[in-house]
């Protein structure tokens, strides 16, 4: 079963080869969900736990700065 | 003054006594509250007020200011407690969203869409430990 000349067998398998090369390298995929950009800063729970009463009395004591 | 240009005031304005029952303290806060309810001002995480789309310079002056205003009070809280103004605003930011948006109104998580609140309490940044009453 020749499907050519040795030469143009010897073509297919190198591109063949090159491909599968390639496949193995490149390992960029596309994400399965979109990438997240936080533009917040990075807060640590311990931050929001120690200013979590501020905040709520910073709301309460300044109404006029929080309009509903 | 043209008629179209009349109506987006007529609106404000109708939208502002809508909200009227919160009281309003002045006519800055009337203006972000109208816009508020109109859908183009809303609530970040970042404890800030933030604009959706194209608005009044009326409103845009108020915003600016009130954000400088809160700007001023979370490097008060932050000198207190030594921590960074970001840090005190994001941790209002929890508290605001937690407890001062109204279901129909707008706000904004991160870098994200702007979201409509519905029936239910807002689905908060994981750092959020504890916001709300």
């Amino acid at each position: 079963m020749r499907q050519g000349p040795w030469h143009e067998r010897l073509t297919r398998f190198s591109v063949t080869a090159a491909l599968v090369a390639v496949g193995g390298c490149i390992q960029v995929r596309a994400p399965d969900k979109p990438i997240e950009i936080n533009l917040n800063v990075k807060i640590q729970q311990e931050v929001v736990v120690r200013l979590q009463q501020d905040a709520k009395d910073l709301i309460n004591n300044n109404p006029e700065l929080f309009p509903q | 003054m043209t008629r179209s240009s009349i109506m987006p005031h007529a609106l404000g304005l109708a939208l502002a006594a809508l909200v009227a029952t919160s009281a309003p303290a002045n006519a800055q806060d009337s203006v972000i509250s109208a816009a508020k309810a109109a859908g183009t001002v809303g609530e970040q995480a970042d404890g800030y007020l933030g604009i959706k789309g194209a608005v009044s310079g009326d409103v845009k002056a108020a915003v600016d200011a009130l954000n400088i205003k809160r700007r001023a009070a979370y490097t008060d809280l932050a000198g207190k407690r030594g921590a960074t103004v970001a840090e005190a605003a994001a941790v209002t930011g929890c508290q605001t969203l937690a407890t001062r948006v109204s279901a129909g109104q707008i706000y904004r998580i991160g870098a994200g869409d702007w979201q409509t609140k519905g029936a239910g309490p807002i689905a908060l940044p994981d750092y959020c430990v504890g916001a709300g009453n």
